[in-house]
């Protein structure tokens, strides 16, 4: 998996053409007065080029690759991996509505549950008392964190 | 203002009260996350960043730069103890140090770290102050074709001392630049890459970048690990080592200095290089390097003491020019430029409180470590038995914090999600995220030279080879590039013939 990745270099390469036409766009205007496009054009460019670069080398040590791509097993854990990372997305989309105390004791009693702690009693009480302790020394901070629902 | 006034002036800003908490905060914090493998330095910068809004730009600096040497501390506990490094410059201390412990030596091992890396701190401060004046006073004569040349220098770098493909580093430093013109041209007052939504407007905020790519997407990849940690089992005991190992270890002290020194300047190098340059060299020279390995003092003093000695070097670059030679100096240059003060040549002279004061500081805080850390290793080691389920939570928490506090906006934690993904996909395929972050910073300014140079030559690209420093950077840049280039194709040549 990690040697052999032409999807990555087809998005580089994509970037780099997005890159150069959406400058283009913007006006480059040329070396005498060099407009805002100019800069991200030439690194679109030089995006493309490296793309192609990198896509030539990985054909050529394509047989190289066949021989070791089995001791290339990744070791990808997708239920925690997935756990955090949608937890995460829907802490964000919901913390200014709900608030910093409801999202937080939510994300974190999550996050113990699904890393393996087991006892419900002591995830909850664990989480409520993060969610206090971090929200009372960050506002002591003078850091604004949301108060959605429970604002009065 | 002349040298002795500037220690003075620093030793005043640095013993404020005020100062020395957050001194003390910083290193503290550093060496906690040097502890704990679960973050790195960057990460925890980028946490803590909101909180020194509130703080003077030259106390905000006293502390982020805390962290940074701090945790080079602190990683060497976790290499001694139980063979993981806490960070990456401390991988190296495994080899020596583990063995060191195994064999009823772990006093010794972590007393000659927290030594070695005091004084390689310290007389990397010395250096500091003799380099950076004169580099900063040329720097003064500097045009925008330099600064282009120089910033390009730094990036090629980058790519020549990258740890993998030098082709994937390449294309980071690219992704990099992009995302730096996201948002309005502060030239021309366009708007670039907004996609009409109005949060871009700004630009890309560095802190839920760099949170993401060096915080979360570190979370995701640890969640991957599941081997246990195992704590050796052994009484600390006498910390103080031994005359003989004195006598081993001065050599490779003094040696790691200078190589640290001389790496953390380099750009790209920083301390991991250092640190790996030095174990080479001291086994290289030793008259007995089969004892490498086996839990040879010369291996844990050498690098252990480069590594700190690289965080003085790395500041020199950064203060003289403001061009930050590795990520973790990128982001101290990151947040020099959120509290309002430019960085550049100028730096000395207009805010002679922060350089003398930051330079004091990292005295008093190397000073502070000696005397935490020798009687807390047995604190610190306590804390490596916090199970990972526990810990990870709460970084994530921290991060969420950290993003969110920069604007009050949950624009700005779905956009670290979102670059915490993208760095883990980018770690799963071997991409390095530091030269996209260095790159990011440095981008505007390298558009800034390349534009401000074009306008100076009514449009003759040719004034970059025209200047002559200039010139030697860019053509020492291209024969690094050249070099690179041919090395790999060498080592393709090689193997294809090996396999046939």
């Amino acid at each position: 998996m990690k040697r052999f990745h032409p999807l990555l270099i087809i998005v580089w390469m994509g970037l780099g053409v997005f890159a150069m036409v959406h400058a283009y766009s913007l006006g480059l205007k040329g070396f005498a007065g060099p407009g805002p496009g100019l800069m991200p054009f030439l690194v679109g460019l030089l995006l493309l080029l490296a793309g192609l670069y990198l896509l030539a080398s990985s054909l050529l040590k394509r047989n190289e690759r066949d021989q070791t791509r089995k001791d290339e097993q990744s070791k990808i854990n997708p239920g925690k991996t997935g756990l955090a990372v949608g937890s995460l997305i829907a802490y964000a989309l919901f913390m200014e509505s709900l608030g910093y105390l409801i999202t937080t004791t939510l994300l974190l009693i999550a996050l113990f549950k699904g890393m393996g702690t087991k006892k419900w009693r002591t995830v909850v009480m664990v989480s409520v008392l993060t969610s206090l302790i971090t929200f009372f020394a960050f506002t002591y901070l003078r850091l604004r964190l949301p108060m959605g629902i429970l604002r009065f | 203002m002349d040298l002795t006034s500037g220690i003075i002036l620093g030793f005043q800003v640095a013993l404020q009260p005020v100062n020395l908490l957050y001194c003390f905060l910083g290193v503290c914090i550093g060496t906690l996350i040097g502890v704990l493998p679960g973050i790195g330095p960057v990460g925890a910068m980028s946490i803590l960043l909101p909180i020194t809004f509130g703080l003077s730009p030259a106390t905000a600096i006293i502390m982020l730069a805390g962290i940074f040497y701090g945790a080079m501390y602190g990683g060497s506990t976790t290499s001694i103890m139980v063979n993981i490094p806490g960070e990456p410059s401390s991988v190296i201390t495994c080899l020596d140090g583990y063995q060191m412990a195994r064999k009823g030596r772990v006093g010794p091992a972590l007393g000659i770290s927290a030594i070695g890396s005091f004084i390689g701190g310290t007389l990397s401060l010395i250096g500091l102050l003799f380099l950076v004046f004169p580099l900063a006073q040329a720097a003064l004569k500097f045009g925008p074709p330099e600064f282009f040349a120089i910033i390009c220098g730094s990036m090629v770098f980058l790519i020549y001392l990258s740890k993998g493909s030098a082709g994937k580093a390449f294309v980071m430093i690219l992704v990099g630049l992009l995302l730096g013109t996201v948002g309005i041209d502060r030239i021309t007052g366009v708007s670039r890459f907004d996609f009409g939504i109005p949060y871009l407007l700004d630009g890309i905020d560095f802190i839920p970048l760099a949170m993401g790519l060096f915080g979360i997407s570190e979370v995701l990849i640890n969640l991957e690990e599941t081997a246990e940690r195992t704590i050796f089992q052994s009484k600390i005991g006498n910390l103080l080592p031994t005359l003989e190992d004195w006598k081993r270890s001065i050599g490779p002290i003094l040696r790691g200095t200078v190589i640290g020194f001389f790496g953390g300047i380099l750009p790209g190098a920083g301390p991991i290089t250092a640190t790996f340059l030095s174990y080479t060299i001291e086994k290289k020279i030793s008259k007995d390097p089969e004892r490498f390995g086996q839990g040879a003092i010369e291996g844990v003093a050498g690098p252990e003491t480069a590594n700190n000695a690289a965080t003085g070097g790395s500041f020199v670059p950064v203060l003289a020019l403001g061009i930050p030679p590795n990520v973790i100096m990128a982001f101290l240059l990151g947040a020099l430029i959120i509290h309002g003060v430019p960085p550049g040549p100028l730096l000395i002279s207009q805010h002679p409180q922060i350089f003398w004061g930051v330079m004091a500081s990292m005295y008093v805080g190397n000073c502070m470590l000696l005397l935490l850390n020798l009687p807390l290793i047995g604190f610190w080691v306590k804390l490596l038995k916090v199970p990972y389920r526990i810990l990870m939570p709460m970084i994530l928490l921290f991060c969420i914090i950290g993003s969110y506090s920069i604007n009050n906006s949950a624009f700005d934690v779905i956009a670290m999600v979102l670059f915490g993904i993208a760095g883990y996909v980018l770690r799963k395929f071997d991409y390095e995220a530091a030269p996209l972050m260095v790159a990011f910073i440095l981008g505007p300014m390298l558009e800034r030279a390349f534009r401000q140079s074009l306008v100076l030559s009514d449009g003759r690209a040719s004034i970059f080879v025209e200047r002559r420093i200039a010139a030697v950077i860019l053509l020492i840049s291209a024969l690094l590039l050249a070099h690179a280039g041919y090395s790999s194709y060498r080592r393709y040549k090689s193997k294809s013939q090996a396999s046939h």
